[in-house]
């Protein structure tokens, strides 16, 4: 079963197509790179496969489910877990409400292993969230989604602001998981980044796809063209 | 002669200083003539918002009156025809008091009659009761504050004292938890109420519910039988209300204004009460000006007003100089109903003419 | 100390808990929906009709409780449903809308029970003794009910998950509905629940006023202010909102009159606006 496909979608913000005819889908165990400069429709995309923005046309399956209509709420109850690039985190609550906010028994066991890699996050667990800097606010929403340990997670500029190092550890759990059979959409700015995990790329330019295909036959230049045209 | 006249406010209160209230506001007599056929009055009644409680009273008891001036042969040989137009208020504009908007309307009208009532009143409870010291609350307007000037005149001539007077804002969310306090430390023997409509029944139910009116008689100055049923039969102990008309007033006019009333309404009879009883009586005022006049020229409706008699549901009323002269009633409030226990014969305006 | 005195601390208590009570429903459907009900007031207008209803029906008193929460919550999710839902993040939209229906509420009102002042008789007539004076018992009992519910309200929201889940929904709402969240339900749940505040507040009240369909508007304009002043989206808010609001209106009035007072009200509001337009708690 694939976690995530999408077909012929477009949509955007009232009368404005931000995103056209897009297609693309990624397998269980495999990570799929969406790549494009600012403003080409990268988040929209995203949006419109969790449902916060409503499809023009097209067809959105999470874990072999036609999406629809359906809302973002119910959309993460088939399987699918996002950690967005905007308010990544509740500002007003503090990192261990954030992070124990949907957990049944409230407690944070679960989030161990995500500490030894992390410890920056159990140091601050009872601060408020809204006063960590940038990157600890990603590394924050990372440790949430992960933790869900869902079929297919998507992550929207998860390594905006964080520090090489801890990059490196979030390309190591996201390598890991891969092998568990968790499938990735992940939208990235850094290339580095997306070298260390990606099984496939989709590269954006206004709204469609440019180029789209395995890691193997898309090399870096190719990908920097369409980045600086 | 132009087809109609404009009879304007100040002309008709020249007139009808005191009879006259909410029910027909004289400005709504514009365009009362046609040059033959009916003889329209406007009729400014609430029909919305709050106040528009007492609308189906003034329509009724105006209706009443149209019929028995009909009856009679009309205003200079033409049918009266009314026409009622709503004077209740925007949404917006409603924010707090029933009466509120009547009583802007009316307040030139009954200061006249007012006075007196208040002089009778104050006399009434210092004699019969032996009352010493008055505390004064009333709401922030123009009727209130003269109706207590008034008062504390009569009362410093009888020998009592002013133990507080206050003023409440006309239409905001009043309480009366902190003024009740107050009263109740400056323990006076009377307290003169000129607040209207809720402000009246939310003053006297803190009142009653801090026990003091065992203790202390209240005297009111505008409280008819609707505010008297939110005041409720728990709260409306030991206090009084003064005013020119009460539906159990025994007297024979008020009968035959009662089974009138029936007769017109079956068993839809709306609750009468003084701004009902009012509206009637400016009908009656309304045909008796323009019939001796002999026409709705302002000057001629003006100089008709002199020696003017008109029926009203208490009875005949007359106007002397620029005086009515018509009954007071004293009433004290037996639960829900108000008693009549004493009646002031042919009490005279004091108000002196506007124009 | 002087009774005098105490009677007017008991007064500015019971104004203050009273108007934290009426204001409490309002800031909840305003703080955390983002829906400025300007209904509300006739919310508490059918709970006081409900005590009315009770009283005139003989039942006991407190039987009223339960029928003002079966029908301010029903209206309540009829209303959040059917008008509510579909304008939420259109705020003038929802305002209009909120509008209609307090005309439809007094209009309905009007037809069912007339337009003149009723009576609910008070449950817990005369006074009780206490620090040597007299005051009216059923307004002491109405102090110590109000502050209990708002404290069990505080220490919900503050401690439950569900308050932590509610304080997660209002501050980003995107983000909630990403983790599951039932967003939608806990957005009728909680329009359910000011509604029936409002309810509870007019059962509360309806012994003390006249009963009456425009009894609504008197109590309303003043959790406005409580608003203006306390801000959005914290019972914290609320609480110092009433206690500026309230407070002030209740020590002005015993000090001066009910004009400076009100004069006073009016002023801070307007300086709030002005100066800290987000209010002392403002949310976020």
């Amino acid at each position: 079963m694939i976690p995530i496909s999408f077909s012929n979608v477009s949509g955007g913000y009232g009368s404005l197509n931000v995103v056209q005819e897009l297609s693309g889908e990624v397998a269980a165990g495999q990570v799929l790179c969406i790549v494009g400069r600012n403003g080409v429709g990268k988040s929209t995309l995203l949006k419109l496969l969790l449902g916060y923005l409503p499809c023009r046309s097209g067809v959105v399956t999470i874990c072999g489910r036609k999406a629809g209509s359906m809302a973002p709420e119910t959309r993460r109850g088939l399987g699918v877990s996002y950690c967005p690039q905007e308010r990544p985190v509740f500002d007003d609550l503090s990192v261990a409400d954030n992070l124990a906010v949907m957990v049944q028994d409230g407690r944070l066991a679960g989030y161990r292993h995500f500490f030894d890699l992390f410890p920056v996050l159990e140091r601050r667990l009872a601060q408020r969230a809204g006063t960590l800097s940038g990157g600890e606010k990603k590394l924050l929403s990372f440790t949430r989604g992960l933790a869900e340990d869902q079929p297919a997670v998507v992550l929207d500029e998860p390594t905006e602001g964080v520090q090489w190092e801890n990059i490196q550890r979030m390309a190591d759990i996201i390598n890991d998981r891969k092998a568990g059979g968790t499938a990735f959409i992940v939208v990235e700015q850094n290339l580095s980044f997306a070298e260390l995990i990606a099984d496939h790329y989709l590269i954006m330019d206004h709204g469609r796809c440019v180029l789209t295909g395995p890691h193997t036959g898309i090399g870096r230049a190719d990908i920097v063209k369409h980045l600086t045209v | 002669m132009p087809p109609f006249m404009i009879i304007d406010r100040r002309t008709m209160l020249a007139g009808t200083a005191g009879a006259l209230a909410a029910g027909i506001v004289p400005g709504a007599l514009r365009r009362a003539v046609a040059a033959d056929g009916e003889f329209k009055i406007g009729l400014l009644i609430p029909l919305s918002g709050p106040a528009a409680l007492f609308g189906p009273s003034n329509q009724g008891c105006a209706e009443l009156a149209a019929d028995e001036v009909n009856a009679a042969g009309g205003v200079l040989g033409r049918k009266i025809k009314l026409i009622p137009t709503d004077a209740g208020a925007a949404p917006a504009e409603v924010a707090k008091s029933v009466v509120r908007l009547m009583l802007e309307e009316k307040v030139d009208l009954v200061i006249g009659s007012h006075d007196s009532a208040v002089r009778q009143a104050v006399e009434a409870t210092v004699k019969g009761k032996g009352a010493k010291s008055f505390y004064l609350i009333g709401n922030d307007y123009v009727w209130a504050r003269n109706s207590n000037e008034a008062a504390k005149s009569y009362i410093s001539a009888g020998g009592g004292t002013i133990a507080g007077e206050e003023y409440v804002p006309l239409g905001a969310p009043n309480r009366f938890e902190e003024i009740v306090t107050r009263i109740k430390g400056a323990k006076p023997d009377v307290v003169l109420i000129t607040v209207i409509g809720a402000d009246n029944v939310n003053f006297n139910r803190a009142f009653a519910s801090f026990g003091l009116d065992k203790d202390i008689t209240r005297l009111a100055f505008l409280l008819e039988e609707n505010t008297l049923q939110g005041i409720g039969a728990e709260s409306s102990g030991n206090l009084y209300s003064c005013m020119a008309y009460f539906a159990n007033v025994g007297s024979e006019a008020n009968q035959k204004f009662k089974a009138a009333m029936k007769a017109k309404f079956g068993d839809k009879v709306p609750q009468l009460s003084t701004l009902g009883a009012d509206a009637y009586a400016g009908v009656h005022c309304a045909k008796a000006l323009v019939d001796k006049a002999g026409s709705t020229e302002a000057a001629a409706v003006a100089a008709a007003s002199q020696g003017l008699s008109f029926a009203t549901a208490g009875g005949t009323a007359t106007m002397t100089g620029r005086h009515v002269d018509k009954d007071m009633y004293l009433a004290l409030c037996k639960a829900t109903e108000f008693e009549v226990v004493k009646t002031f014969e042919k009490i005279a305006s004091g108000q002196s003419c506007p124009v | 100390m002087d009774p005098l005195i105490i009677t007017q601390i008991l007064n500015i208590l019971f104004g203050v808990t009273t108007l934290a009570m009426i204001a409490l429903g309002l800031a909840i459907t305003f703080g955390m929906l983002g829906v400025l009900n300007l209904a509300h007031g006739e919310f508490v207008m059918m709970g006081a009709f409900c005590a009315l209803v009770v009283d005139r029906a003989g039942a006991p008193f407190l039987l009223a409780v339960p029928l003002a929460l079966l029908v301010c919550g029903g209206v309540g999710l009829v209303v959040e449903l059917l008008l509510i839902r579909p304008l939420y993040r259109r705020p003038f939209d929802t305002l209009v809308a909120t509008w209609g229906l307090s005309l439809l509420l007094r209009k309905l009102a009007e037809a069912g029970f007339g337009l003149g002042f009723n009576s609910v008789a008070v449950p817990l007539a005369g006074t009780t003794t206490l620090f040597g004076t007299d005051y009216p018992t059923y307004r002491l009992v109405l102090i110590v009910i109000c502050i209990a519910i708002i404290a069990a309200l505080f220490a919900w929201y503050g401690t439950s998950r569900a308050g932590l889940k509610i304080k997660a929904m209002v501050g980003n709402p995107d983000l909630a509905r990403a983790l599951g969240m039932p967003v939608k339900r806990l957005a009728t749940t909680t329009f359910v629940v000011g509604s029936c505040l409002a309810g509870l507040a007019g059962v509360m009240v309806a012994p003390l006023v006249p009963v009456h369909p425009y009894l609504g508007l008197d109590y309303v304009i003043k959790s406005f202010f409580v608003l203006v002043v306390g801000g959005l989206g914290s019972v914290l808010g609320v609480v110092a909102g009433t206690g500026v609001i309230g407070g002030l209106d209740s020590v002005m009035s015993a000090l001066f009159g009910s004009t400076q007072a009100y004069f006073t009200v009016l002023v801070v509001a307007i300086l709030f606006l002005w100066l800290k337009p987000r209010g002392l708690f403002a949310h976020g």
